[in-house]
């Protein structure tokens, strides 16, 4: 049975890594939307898959799954021989791709999130954004933006020469900034303002430019059977 | 070379987790201070190593890594074997096993994490730095933990553990946070539900944890 993914039709979040890594490996899927602004999510059907009442969740011929991060993972390694490969078997690479992930959690996404809710989220729903909060966010992203010029510049991509998930899940919400009017990601100055563009930027309009992912943004989640 | 930890000697923090994975997967290590009071976790040396300049990291036989969560993922699937412990994650060819513990991990990376963390630094964190606590706020994030944790209670009455079945890495991700809360008379970790707490007595009565608790972070050579 093809597999199910219960998402919504954007290329954000935790659904938009999902699809996209659903496109890199062409793994056929069908899309089950899940209207949140009903609550689809929070039925008690939906709440039987995912407890926390969330999505994306996939259904793989009976083996329910969810959380974004894992849901990539298990495809990456499910189907590790075809399409673009994102996920290293060896122990060294794997743990550099792990450690690059974990980085994306601890210090990528706390800001980026912060930014997001103001720039795109209070808009969404009719509020007033509060700037004070946006500049904390750019200046907290910002240091940690210094750190990934640092690691950019020994390495193409974060965990090595090669695209990896690592590289992927950056791409849950940093997106959104730009569409927001925050594009810190590709104007990134850097510390040493001779050096432009930045490694950060270069990696960001390399990733932001992979094919699948523009396909994703421009159309939207659709299932490919 | 035997490997080395680099980090804080406490029963506290990230350093802790990779503690305890190297008590569990009996490897041995030297454990290396970093005085965080002293911001020798800020250096120009120290960030040759981990270049945000946080704790913990390992050095193994030259090869770095950071980030707790990483670190112990690298130790369980290099020391898989049967002489050192228990597995703490399924081999990747079990491709279901291992993805249901990578979504305990990512539930406590995404869920657990930030709401414990927001309890951490209002409880205990601002005292250090001589600000009241907002005890009007703590209940909140309090109430916002035990939201979590009664997921976890649905979660761990149709599964042993965090991970699955198997205790694993992803239920000694919680020691870095989770046993603190008690030293400040929080109890949600026992008192949310049936199932978590009889998780929560199992991971922290495991002699890993009791030994650090009893003696902190030391070199085992």
């Amino acid at each position: 049975m093809v597999l199910k993914l219960y998402a919504g039709t954007i290329a954000s979040g935790g659904s938009g890594i999902v699809a996209l890594v659903l496109a890199e490996k062409q793994i056929p899927f069908e899309l089950v939307l899940t209207d949140l602004a009903t609550g689809e999510h929070k039925t008690p059907e939906f709440l039987a898959m995912h407890p926390f009442g969330q999505i994306p969740v996939i259904d793989d011929d009976g083996f329910v799954l969810y959380e974004g991060r894992a849901i990539c993972r298990y495809l990456a390694e499910k189907y590790s021989d075809q399409g673009t490969p994102l996920y290293p078997k060896g122990l060294k690479e794997r743990a550099l791709v792990e450690q690059a992930i974990s980085v994306e959690s601890a210090n990528f996404w706390p800001p980026v999130i912060q930014i997001a809710r103001e720039v795109i989220g209070k808009p969404m729903r009719g509020l007033d954004k509060d700037q004070s909060i946006i500049d904390a966010g750019i200046v907290d992203l910002t240091a940690k933006l210094d750190v990934y010029e640092v690691i950019l510049g020994k390495t193409k991509y974060l965990a090595g020469d090669e695209f990896t998930l690592a590289d992927l899940i950056h791409l849950m919400a940093a997106h959104r900034l730009a569409d927001g009017g925050v594009d810190i990601m590709s104007t990134y100055p850097g510390p040493n303002v001779h050096r432009f563009p930045t490694c950060v930027s270069s990696w960001w309009n390399d990733i932001s430019t992979r094919p699948a992912w523009v396909k994703l943004r421009a159309e939207g989640i659709k299932g490919i059977i | 070379m035997v490997l080395k930890l680099y980090g804080t000697p406490y029963a506290f923090g990230a350093t802790a987790v990779v503690a305890m994975v190297l008590l569990e997967k009996h490897i041995p290590f030297e454990f290396v201070l970093v005085d965080l009071k002293t911001g020798a976790h800020k250096t120009r040396e120290f960030r040759e190593r981990h270049p945000f300049g946080n704790v913990p990291c390992i050095e193994d036989d030259g090869f770095i890594v950071y980030e707790s969560r990483a670190i112990a993922r690298y130790l369980a699937d290099k020391y898989a074997d049967q002489d050192h412990g228990p597995r703490l994650i399924p081999v990747p060819t079990k491709v279901q096993e291992r993805a249901v513990f990578e979504q305990g991990a990512s539930v406590e990376n995404v869920n657990f994490f930030p709401s414990v963390l927001k309890v951490i630094q209002e409880k205990f964190e601002k005292p250090l730095h001589g600000e009241t606590t907002d005890e009007v706020a703590l209940a909140g994030y309090i109430a916002e933990l035990s939201k979590v944790l009664s997921v976890y209670d649905d979660i761990l009455s149709k599964q042993r553990f965090m991970g699955g079945d198997e205790f694993s890495l992803v239920d000694i991700f919680h020691v870095g946070t989770g046993p603190g809360l008690a030293l400040g008379g929080i109890d949600v970790m026992i008192s949310t539900g049936p199932n978590v707490a009889r998780w929560w007595n199992d991971v922290i009565s495991r002699p890993s944890w009791v030994k650090l608790q009893a003696e902190g972070i030391k070199s085992s050579v």
